[in-house]
């Protein structure tokens, strides 16, 4: 039996303003989805974050309907991923390492999905959000996979060093998709092939023809990047 | 033809002054200005569309002037991604076919160049009369999916090289920088002599179109290519040819062996035709070197496509690094060669240079070789590239026409043989009991 007292704990992580940390379990799986609060920053209302990268265990389950049980109104709406080709971050590992190679189109998506899914709002983080994630966490070099520590590929999500704000990963590793103005997008924070000096939180890159360009097929594929094995995204929750 | 004619000599003289005889297969690829050939395109799916994009992105004064594809669909949407993607480089007007005479009215234009990417199946009688036509080709791979299709190939390779006609494979990693810089390392002796190895193209699945009311037994079979044997070879013969390929390639030869094993474990449904979904292959060479082949196309498993090479001094994964003497590794240029347009590069350089490449016997040797480890599986058997080489294996039914089709049987090791009639015996019942 459920008692007022323990459904008003149960419901307390939704609202508190000072807790630091939700689990958000992710309903037909086992998994939980794990955020961690950003504090309010200039202009900036605090916001919620996933405080990893958005791993392949999570993205596989979006890419083939893998979710079992009662569906939520709304996710049948959401379109789906073809499934992928092959993609050149595949030697890297799988289970526990972060999705990559995804178009922001598809990054967006999943947001839909997870959305869809859970009954919460995510959305990818703006420019604006990001950075202050990452200034505000205090994240440097040393929490992040890059350069020569990475030896050219990702590694598991959360393995080095949390932020200031129990964040991991915002440097390094992939980078990760943001909306910015306008419409446009940009990929944040340098990856595990960078140098130290794309390894900022002011670090941006706009999509270029060679992350998507050994697709052989005409049209290509609006869900994979054939040649980005370094983009991979994280999500923001609205309050 | 006088255009013909006055066109290829210009091409010769261009060459010269161009400097296109300088042609480097490890040169990054730039755009190849000047050299206005005329291109066909015979198959106008996916990947023949991709293909017609990426020769005018390797040389942007090609036009492509033909397309021919069996369904009006498919033409009406390559014909439009491409008003997209190269604009006035497309000059099809009066030049569109569609129907089963597609291919024999594309040849019959004045085109120079063809490319050609049907399904598989269909490539002997394609080749053999792209070369009849004295057509330069782009042909993607496999080129063949039994081995009275390869037999076939292989005249029309002798035939091409006594022609002067050019042919480059649809192989791309024989056009990829890093495979090409480390396979002459590997040539040279970097990991000595090379023992062992594996080669891998394990991923998920892949499309298939839906049967809507109406349709033939024929069309259906022939929009879900990828699932009939006679159409695509299996996904062994039309995907992991491009590993085997490099085993080939870093071994300087083929099989003489192949034992393994295979089957249909998941994707079982009628609608993905009845091939298998893996593969796991033993291949020996005349050296005794044994190479691993494993694919795969099951939804959800890990993916993984490469090579891996095991020799006296060291090891090495073929294309990006070399544990031995000298040790090395690739490093990646910040915007990489694309291998799908440098082979188009290669391609109108050699036309151009008047030294016309020609890689039909080499993929008609690793198509082979895809066969024989898929032929190893289907039977049980051991197959010897002897065998292979020799067999009446011929899977293409004659098809002229939209009509009904049988489904060929799922093949059944140790029931299944080599010579065989591919759509099953007579006398077999509809159960599959035997």
């Amino acid at each position: 039996m459920i008692t007022p007292m323990i459904a008003a704990l149960l419901a307390l992580p939704l609202q508190a303003g000072d807790r630091a940390t939700l689990e958000v379990p992710i309903p037909g799986t086992v998994m939980n989805l794990t955020l961690q609060r950003v504090p309010a920053g200039v202009e900036i209302p605090a916001f919620w974050i996933t405080a990893t990268e958005i791993s392949w265990d999570l993205y596989d389950i979006f890419v083939f309907s893998l979710e079992r049980g009662t569906v939520p109104d709304g996710v049948d709406a959401v379109a789906r991923p073809s499934r992928p080709y092959v993609l050149p971050g595949d030697a890297f590992g799988h289970a526990g390492r972060p999705a990559l190679g995804m178009t922001f189109h598809a990054a967006r998506t999943f947001a839909q999905w997870l959305s869809a899914i859970t009954g919460q709002r995510f959305r990818l983080p703006t420019e604006a959000e990001w950075t202050h994630a990452c200034t505000a966490g205090a994240n440097d070099t040393t929490m992040a996979w890059y350069g020569e520590k990475a030896a050219g590929r990702t590694h598991p999500i959360g393995a080095l060093a949390p932020d200031a704000n129990r964040v991991h990963d915002l440097l390094g590793n992939t980078g990760e998709w943001v909306a910015a103005r306008e419409g446009d997008s940009l990929v944040m924070g340098g990856s595990y092939r960078d140098a130290a000096d794309r390894i900022t939180c002011s670090s941006s890159q706009r999509q270029r023809p060679f992350w998507n360009q050994t697709d052989p097929q005409l049209p290509k594929s609006r869900w994979w990047l054939s040649d980005a094995p370094f983009v991979g995204l994280r999500l923001v929750r609205e309050p | 033809m006088m255009d013909d004619l006055s066109r290829r000599s210009f091409l010769k003289t261009s060459a010269a002054v161009a400097g296109v005889a300088a042609w480097s297969r490890t040169a990054a690829a730039r755009a190849l200005r000047g050299v206005p050939l005329r291109a066909g395109v015979i198959g106008c799916g996916g990947r023949g569309t991709g293909a017609a994009r990426d020769l005018i992105a390797a040389a942007p004064d090609v036009t492509i002037t033909a397309l021919g594809d069996l369904f009006p669909d498919r033409l009406a949407r390559s014909k439009a991604q491409l008003t997209q993607a190269i604009g006035p480089q497309l000059r099809t007007e009066g030049r569109e076919f569609s129907g089963f005479d597609a291919v024999a009215q594309v040849l019959a234009t004045d085109c120079d160049l063809v490319i050609l990417a049907t399904p598989p199946g269909f490539r002997p009688q394609h080749l053999a009369a792209a070369v009849a036509a004295g057509k330069h080709i782009f042909t993607e791979k496999p080129v063949a999916v039994d081995p009275v299709g390869v037999r076939s190939v292989l005249a029309s390779a002798e035939r091409a090289a006594a022609n002067g006609t050019a042919v480059v494979a649809g192989t791309q990693r024989r056009h990829d920088p890093k495979y090409v810089e480390a396979m002459r390392r590997l040539h040279d002796g970097a990991i000595g002599e090379i023992l062992s190895g594996q080669v891998y193209w394990n991923q998920g699945g892949l499309w298939h179109v839906e049967r809507t009311s109406g349709m033939s037994d024929v069309e259906w079979q022939i929009r879900n290519w990828l699932y009939l044997a006679w159409l695509s070879g299996d996904h062994v013969v039309e995907q992991h040819i491009h590993n085997l390929d490099v085993a080939n390639w870093a071994l300087g030869g083929t099989p003489v062996r192949a034992n393994g094993v295979g089957g249909r474990q998941v994707r079982v449904d009628p609608s993905y035709g009845h091939i298998f979904d893996h593969f796991g292959v033993e291949l020996e060479y005349a050296n005794g070197a044994r190479i691993l082949s494993m694919c795969r196309q099951q939804d959800g498993t890990a993916r993984y496509v490469g090579e891996y090479f095991v020799g006296t001094r060291g090891t090495s994964d073929g294309s990006s690094w070399i544990r031995g003497s000298p040790a090395w590794r690739w490093t990646e240029a910040e915007e990489p060669v694309n291998p799908y347009v440098q082979e188009h590069a290669d391609l109108v350089a050699s036309i151009a240079a008047g030294r016309p490449l020609n890689e039909l016997r080499q993929v008609a040797e690793s198509t082979l070789t895809a066969i024989m480890v898929r032929e190893a599986a289907y039977t049980g058997q051991v197959i010897t590239w002897d065998q292979i080489l020799a067999s009446d294996l011929d899977l293409m039914p004659d098809v002229e026409a939209f009509g009904t089709m049988a489904m060929p049987p799922v093949p059944a090791p140790g029931i299944t043989q080599l010579n065989r009639p591919p759509f099953g015996y007579a006398q077999e019942s509809p159960a599959g009991g035997r």
